[in-house]
């Protein structure tokens, strides 16, 4: 059997797991929708700024709502591969013909199913709230591939390392507030050059942060699909972004497994 | 060999049915040498500086049933653990089937059934799933694995629970589906680390029947970690004591037993070589 089908087989088992743990399911999409729903209702009146790029504020929230379904819900693949190590099930695995590799990329791809169901679902809800997605169904896809990817190098590498380290899926779940860190310093609920200076923090400062956090990068490119059309540069930057991040964290990733088991 | 158990009467059709094709089948095999699996200066020091495995060197013929025996700590899991490719020696080398387990691990594991210590299932799959899924990593087709699954279930007397989720099993029935999904490819070799662990006496004594069958009737190699001296008296036709990451005795279990004097047990012949009673140093461990 060759490696494709290992990784196939792999994810396959994943996608049967989801529905068997509904608290996987249930608590990683129900608290998307409901933030959704209500900072889409409570930040409404900033769509009425001038120069504000949408009247329906729920459309530029969509991109936020994608990464906050995807980034820490990535974070799985760490908490189901701790408790592949504390079941003893990952050595099982490996005492087939199977590489660590396949292992890890089956249980990768089982998860970026269920977040693009998720993502694909946090769309739905924004077209039902009169939302529209300005490039249609193939600028939906490349959002959420861009959310999912994003997740990937970020959560998904970050859970995966200290699920090698701890072998605890609670120790995992306790970096799930970083995720939201991660994407709250971001242009996420308001567009970063209308964000004004308060007593305690000055908004240059802000500004500086939002456009030194990757996610932003991928962000902006994920919002100009859903309100304006293709900026193939913002694009190409989105994807540098992606492919600088995981040429660090992948590698890691990949040491590490091979450390824990030399 | 005793096969009183009531599990021996109504698996010994089963597993005449599992065998049959198989005897029919292209197995993943040996290469055709004489010991199926050698060690030489085996060694594992690990990266805090523990030296689990210090320099052991054994042979195990084709088909022959091995034990690994001593307390916990003694260095077992992690001999067993290099010979099954789960961890990588720091000196010495060893070969399974044929394959040197550093240099091919991937043609080894084509060729070994590995029980891990604790019993290594999914806990969200059924036992038929994760049989199937076990078989499938192994190269058999969908069919060709359910209906295998399907026989071994029956040989470790599951076949009710195979569509359970393992969750809701007890720890010894875990152990036993552990132990059918090994067999999955009805390997050359078949290693099994403290593989009654935690089951009653009528599972135990089970488990031991149907390998004592897989191993005359496949020609298994069975290499098998143990605490527990009864099943090493039962189950192996040759053992090696180990005794902080040493080997301190090996051979036939009444010959070890004659060196000590008449009536003694494998106990005795722990006492013997290492200066401690077995007990003590479960306990210490």
């Amino acid at each position: 059997m060759n490696a494709q089908a290992q990784v196939l087989l792999l994810a396959q088992r994943a996608l049967v797991q989801f529905p068997r743990n509904p608290v996987v399911l249930g608590f990683s999409v129900m608290p998307v929708l409901i933030m959704y729903l209500v900072f889409g209702g409570l930040f409404a009146g900033v769509a009425k700024l001038p120069g504000f790029p949408t009247d329906n504020y729920f459309e530029y929230l969509a991109p936020t709502a994608i990464l906050l379904a995807t980034v820490p819900g990535i974070g799985n693949v760490g908490v189901a591969l701790a408790a592949d190590f504390q079941s003893g099930y990952f050595h099982k695995l490996l005492t087939t013909p199977t590489s660590v590799g396949a292992v890890m990329l089956g249980r990768l791809l089982g998860d970026c199913l269920r977040l693009a169901v998720q993502a694909a679902l946090v769309l739905l809800l924004a077209m039902a709230l009169g939302a529209e997605v300005a490039t249609g169904v193939p600028g939906a896809l490349l959002m959420i591939v861009m959310g999912t990817l994003l997740g990937i190098v970020t959560f998904g590498a970050l859970s995966a390392n200290l699920a090698i380290r701890t072998r605890d899926a609670a120790a995992v779940q306790a970096t799930q507030p970083m995720a939201f860190l991660l994407i709250f310093l971001t242009s996420a609920y308001q567009s970063s050059d209308q964000i004004e200076s308060s007593d305690q923090i000055d908004s240059a400062v802000l500004r500086t942060i939002i456009e030194l956090n990757p996610a932003e990068h991928v962000l902006r490119p994920m919002r100009e699909l859903m309100l304006s059309g293709y900026d193939w540069g913002d694009i190409g930057i989105g994807f540098l972004v992606i492919a600088a991040l995981g040429a660090v964290a992948l590698p890691l990733t990949a040491r590490n497994y091979r450390r824990a088991y030399s | 060999m005793t096969n009183s158990s009531a599990f021996a009467g109504t698996a010994r059709s089963t597993l005449d049915e599992l065998i049959r094709p198989a005897r029919t089948q292209k197995l993943e095999s040996a290469r055709p040498l004489g010991d199926a699996i050698v060690l030489e200066g085996l060694a594992k020091t690990y990266p805090d500086g523990t030296a689990a495995v210090r320099g052991i060197s054994l042979r195990v013929a084709a088909g022959e049933s091995f034990g690994i025996l001593g307390p916990n700590g003694a260095g077992k899991s992690t001999t067993i653990g290099m010979l099954g490719t789960l961890v990588k020696p720091t000196a010495g080398r060893a070969s399974v089937a044929g394959f040197d387990v550093v240099a091919e691990p991937r043609e080894v594991r084509r060729r070994i059934g590995f029980a891990v210590q604790q019993a290594g299932v999914d806990d969200f799959a059924t036992p038929m799933e994760l049989m199937v899924l076990q078989g499938r990593l192994h190269g058999l087709r969908k069919r060709e694995a359910a209906a295998r699954a399907g026989l071994l279930l029956r040989v470790i007397e599951l076949a009710e629970e195979a569509d359970r989720r393992l969750a809701t099993l007890s720890g010894g029935t875990k152990r036993r589906v552990d132990l059918a999904a090994s067999l999955m490819h009805l390997p050359p070799v078949l290693f099994l680390d403290e593989p009654t662990e935690g089951l009653d006496p009528r599972s135990r004594s089970g488990i031991w029947d149907t390998l004592d069958r897989l191993r005359s009737r496949l020609g298994v190699t069975l290499v098998l970690t143990t605490h527990y001296m009864e099943e090493g008296d039962r189950l192996c036709e040759r053992i090696a004591i180990i005794d902080r990451g040493i080997v301190v005795a090996e051979g036939a279990p009444a010959a070890l037993k004659a060196t000590v004097g008449r009536d003694a047990t494998l106990e005795d012949v722990y006492l013997h070589y290492t200066g401690r009673a077995f007990e003590d140093t479960r306990v210490a461990a």
